[in-house]
């Protein structure tokens, strides 16, 4: 298993749901050959450098993984054919300090789906016990602020 | 006749900002290593050191390859502002 990134770009005469089935398509085939997706990073649309089949802007994306060094063949093969990608990098992360930068980047982007979860659950707790309006009002300041407070802690990480 | 020397002294950028791996695609952090026309500058331009030059190439290759960095600018695409397209 080897520390990888893939960045694609899809042609953003695409649909939402089209290039979101595309993204979801990558997704697929690497777990299919034994990747395991740290982090998914969306870079959105942006200006390409230079026009690519006439196309001025492109939907970036980028993928942080670990995978066997067979699962990068068959992801290039299979976006080699699909027309819809216009361009694609794969980089290997190798040595100590590059690793440290993978590391960090997977932080960056790594979902971040434990601490909405508990929040919620916080939430549901809480509100049902005590279900007096002045309670209700209170309760909802407070958790807007735990929200608030969260929000500002992720963004500090 | 031996002109004093004008400008400061040069030191590598990236040394100071203690730059460890360069991720091509942060582009802003090539801009001192490009020319106007998007060429990679030498590094008896720059006073880049070895070590950062080598990285500088590396990630300057990249980033062309995946279009976040043009690969020539000639004279029917030059712009007013050349260094825009880094700061998307």
């Amino acid at each position: 298993m080897r520390h990888y990134e893939l960045l694609t770009v899809l042609k953003p005469t695409l649909t939402e749901e089209e290039t979101k089935a595309k993204v979801n398509f990558i997704r697929e085939v690497l777990e299919k050959n034994g990747a395991n997706i740290a982090a998914f990073q969306e870079m959105g649309t942006r200006r390409l450098a230079y026009p690519i089949e006439k196309l001025e802007r492109g939907y970036y994306s980028v993928f942080y993984f670990t995978a066997p060094t067979t699962a990068i063949l068959e992801v290039e093969r299979l976006i080699r054919i699909t027309e819809e990608f216009i361009r694609f990098m794969s980089v290997k992360y190798e040595n100590q300090k590059e690793m440290a930068y993978w590391n960090r980047q997977v932080e960056k982007f790594a979902p971040k789906v434990e601490e909405e979860v508990k929040v919620e659950e916080t939430l549901n707790e809480e509100s049902p016990k005590e279900a007096t309006t002045e309670d209700l009002v209170s309760q909802e300041a407070v958790s807007v602020e735990d929200k608030v407070e969260v929000e500002t802690k992720t963004t500090q990480e | 006749m031996a002109e004093k020397r004008k400008y400061a002294r040069k030191y590598c950028k990236y040394c100071e900002a203690k730059v460890e791996f360069m991720d091509y695609k942060e582009t802003k952090m090539l801009k001192h290593s490009l020319s106007e026309r998007y060429k990679i500058m030498p590094r008896r331009l720059t006073g880049n050191c070895k070590r950062h030059q080598e990285m500088v190439e590396l990630t300057i290759k990249r980033a062309r390859a995946a279009a976040l960095i043009p690969y020539v600018v000639n004279t029917k695409q030059v712009v007013a502002t050349p260094f825009d397209l880094l700061n998307q």
